[in-house]
């Protein structure tokens, strides 16, 4: 039967093979945009205003991802104080992703009730907000160039990000005890995968693209892998991946856990920033490749870049769910396939978005 | 308008942004009391069906290719003929965009729609400001006449031009141009591609997030409320034999040009050097 | 009528220069030739130098306004060139205490013009036309699309030094017969 699941930044059709218990299921996405295609013979510089616009939620993981492309390809270096105030926004927006996915993508599934939705956008405004003070605005700047970046802030904004931080961490109780509650709906070992995982230190080479029109399925050494918050957080909560293994427990356990780890490593960050440093140095423009391997909110994202005479000539961008959502086979399935096979269907809805969908991402 | 109007927002061929950008309006919570949501992409709404609605939204551009279980373009005109008014919601469903076709306008030419413009409320942006759009609801909401520009914008949002209002308009005044990213000092107009003055918007008079805006913080104005966004070379401006093809809004080439000039031969010392600057730390943990 | 006698102790003074050279010229031998009193003058101009800026700028708006004209007309960037250089030759033959002011006085003695006319402050009437006639060459896609002031040093100082050829008595024929040839080689340089 063919199943429409809507609300993942876009939508896709499932074909399922079973009646009660999933036996097997193909996952279909529909709306491709050919952003690649766009971008050739574009000034390299356009990307930066491009490519963030693949997706309203993660495109500031594309600007980076972009930016540091283009810096492999010229062999550019930037300060270091660019390069934490970048970590700084990119971890921003990792956890207001985070808190959206939560309460309105995953919530939803199992229990419905407004006050999670405003929830939601109090603790995401805030953090666009700390996010704007740096780059600009949120969502879509550009203040991350080849080079560094434009902004030259003073320890005003800093100031300022440093208290939103420590707002946001008052939230932490309350996140928890709603993801205890969230687990009173549904049982905890199901949705349990492939139990392979990838990060952002991978061999490329491995790495293949598989046609799958429209878009591109992506194995590593010929296996579909897991990326994500799990494959990072894991090594941080051990006790719950013993006991849990890569089920649904642990997958949404790492997401919320990634939230305080991530505002409190942005703490340690501020304190490392040295604003006498220049935001930007100058790179020095050559025809050449490069690419880009960063951790975005749902995972690992590549973006491949080849510069001719200051134009883009070929460019090749890999997202998370990309990985996490191919469509493989019955004695290669994917981490999604794999974590709904088995499993009863009226847990189907939940343990799709327990992977954190991005459908526009996929549709580039 | 009814008292509680039937809102359907949905999504075309876009990246969503103009929904997370609404997510950071202030008083959203007031907002969606206020109405009737149908159906939203990303929210939490009922099923989607075609069916009779207040106002349409609109996010992203029209493009011929499935959607749910049949065709976007198709589902579009349905909800388009029995909705009462339509938003165009960003620069994707206002101008077509990047992705595809307006509702009512193209870059060049008109858009499927535009025959019933006379419904349709565009609010390009790439994103949207939130403001614009809880604005645009709250008017209609209240029954309160909306005055366009003639390309159905809101002048009330689209007469200011994102230059009104940057921190650095005294050095776009006196002519002393950012030499290179990554400085707060210096105008982006002549060398990084701004196109602050000639863009209508009110990115500098109601701030992003309440607190910033691209120019302000070193990024050039892409100009994404205006019809050919993008445009090529964001970050360079055009020049023809040096002089900027396209200035300020209201002014003819001749009187900015000789005010351009001047203000050149002129020095403001305040404004020729940093406005300050930090001490080299040698320690760098 | 200030207006117009401040413009007959304009042109007064531009003769005198030309004649006797800038230094030498005082203001009282302006007053002479003009038959007025030294007192009197200064109710028209503060100082030497105040005459000195003001003559700039006059200068400046009566070439500006005459290309302007030419800027105005619908014809090519080719043609337009031609009507400058035409313009400028005439004006270099008919009115020469005027091109002379100009790059004798001006080019020559930066220093007095330091003051309160810094860069193109006193000259932008002429300057902005220019800038006008590149800015539509470029934009007919007529002319190539480079530098300004590497134009606009090609421009001016070719057809400067053909009139400074022709005030030291150097040229065989008159300024007006160079004006075809000097436009040729002016539009190849610069065309698109």
């Amino acid at each position: 039967m063919k199943k429409l699941i809507t609300k993942i930044e876009g939508e896709a059709t499932l074909n399922i093979i079973g009646d009660e218990i999933i036996e097997w299921v193909d996952i279909e996405f529909h709306q491709f945009r050919g952003i690649e295609n766009y971008l050739i013979d574009k000034h390299y510089m356009d990307a930066l205003v491009i490519n963030p616009r693949i997706c309203g939620i993660c495109g500031h993981s594309h600007l980076i991802a972009t930016a540091q492309a283009i810096e492999n390809a010229f062999g550019a270096i930037i300060t270091n104080k660019a390069k934490l105030i970048r970590e700084l926004t990119l971890n921003f927006e990792i956890i207001e992703n985070h808190i959206k996915w939560f309460y309105i993508t995953l919530f939803p599934t199992q229990i419905k009730d407004k006050k999670y939705l405003f929830k939601a956008l109090q603790a995401s405004q805030k953090i666009s907000q700390a996010i704007a003070l740096i780059a600009g605005q949120y969502p879509h700047n550009s203040y991350a160039i080849p080079g560094g970046i434009t902004s030259d802030i003073t320890y005003l904004e800093l100031t300022k990000v440093k208290n939103i931080i420590y707002q946001l961490l008052e939230f932490k109780q309350e996140l928890w005890s709603d993801f205890e509650l969230f687990f009173t709906k549904i049982p905890k070992n199901i949705g349990k995968s492939n139990n392979r995982f990838l990060t952002k230190n991978l061999d490329i080479s491995k790495i293949k693209e598989i046609s799958n029109n429209p878009y591109q399925k992506v194995t590593y050494n010929g296996l579909y892998y897991e990326t994500g918050p799990l494959s990072r957080m894991k090594e941080y909560i051990k006790e719950i991946y013993q006991k849990y293994q890569d089920s649904i427990y642990s997958r949404i356990y790492a997401r919320v856990y990634e939230i305080f780890y991530l505002l409190n490593k942005n703490l340690e960050i501020i304190s490392k920033i040295d604003l006498s440093e220049n935001s930007y140095i100058k790179p020095n423009i050559t025809s050449n490749k490069g690419y880009s391997i960063i951790e975005a909110p749902r995972g690992v994202l590549i973006h491949e870049i080849e510069i001719l005479n200051e134009k883009i000539k070929y460019y090749n961008i890999i997202v998370p769910t990309q990985f996490n959502l191919s469509t493989g086979s019955k004695d290669n399935p994917s981490a999604a396939q794999q974590a709904l096979l088995n499993e009863n269907k009226k847990y189907l809805d939940t343990i799709f978005k327990c992977f954190d969908i991005c459908a526009v991402c996929i549709g580039h | 308008m009814p008292l509680k109007p039937k809102v359907i927002w949905i999504d075309a061929i876009g990246c969503n942004g103009c929904s997370h950008s609404f997510f950071n309006l202030p008083y959203l919570s007031t907002l969606l009391e206020k109405i009737e949501l149908l159906y939203h992409p990303l929210l939490d709404s009922n099923e989607f069906k075609i069916q009779e609605c207040d106002i349409l939204i609109v996010e992203g551009a029209i493009k011929n290719t499935k959607k749910f279980d049949s065709n976007l373009i198709d589902i579009i005109e349905s909800l388009f003929i029995n909705a009462k008014k339509v938003i165009g919601l960003g620069s994707c469903a206002s101008f077509g965009g990047m992705f595809g076709e307006g509702l009512i306008f193209n870059k060049e030419n008109y858009g499927k729609f535009y025959t019933c413009k006379n419904k349709v409320i565009n609010l390009p942006g790439c994103p949207i400001h939130p403001e614009w759009l809880g604005y645009t609801l709250e008017m209609l909401i209240e029954n309160k006449p909306i005055i366009l520009d003639d390309e159905n914008r809101p002048k009330e949002i689209y007469s200011f031009v994102s230059h009104s209002g940057c921190v650095r308009n005294e050095y776009f005044d006196w002519k002393v141009d950012a030499e290179d990213f990554g400085t707060k000092e210096g105008c982006l107009f002549y060398l990084q591609g701004c196109q602050g003055p000639f863009t209508h918007s009110t990115c500098n008079k109601i701030l992003w997030n309440d607190v910033n805006s691209k120019p302000r913080a070193g990024t050039p104005c892409f100009g994404c409320t205006e019809r050919n966004f993008p445009k090529i070379n964001l970050f360079k401006t055009d020049t023809m034999m040096g002089i900027p093809s396209k200035i300020p809004l209201g002014v003819t080439k001749r009187a900015y040009l000789t005010l351009a000039g001047i203000a050149k031969s002129l020095t403001n010392e305040r404004l020729e050097k940093r406005l300050f600057e930090y001490e080299k730390t040698n320690n760098k943990n | 009528m200030k207006e117009e006698k401040k413009e007959v102790i304009m042109r007064t003074a531009l003769s005198l220069f030309a004649k006797k050279g800038f230094y030498s010229t005082t203001i009282a031998d302006i007053a002479k030739e003009m038959g007025m009193s030294v007192g009197n003058m200064y109710n028209y101009f503060a100082s030497k130098e105040a005459l000195a800026k003001e003559l700039l700028i006059y200068t400046s708006r009566r070439f500006g306004q005459e290309i302007r004209k030419i800027n105005e007309q619908n014809i090519s960037s080719k043609e337009k060139i031609e009507k400058i250089i035409d313009l400028y030759f005439n004006m270099a033959t008919n009115e020469p205490e005027l091109v002379d002011y100009f790059m004798r006085v001006y080019l020559s003695n930066k220093e007095i013009f330091s003051n309160g006319c810094e860069g193109m402050l006193c000259v932008s009437a002429f300057v902005t036309e220019i800038m006008i006639f590149f800015e539509e060459g470029v934009r007919k896609k007529e002319l190539k699309n480079q530098d300004f002031f590497v134009a606009f040093g090609l421009f001016m100082g070719y057809i400067g030094g053909i009139v400074f050829l022709n005030n030291d008595g150097v040229l065989p024929k008159p300024l007006k017969e160079y004006t075809k040839d000097v436009s040729e080689n002016i539009y190849n340089a610069l065309k698109a």
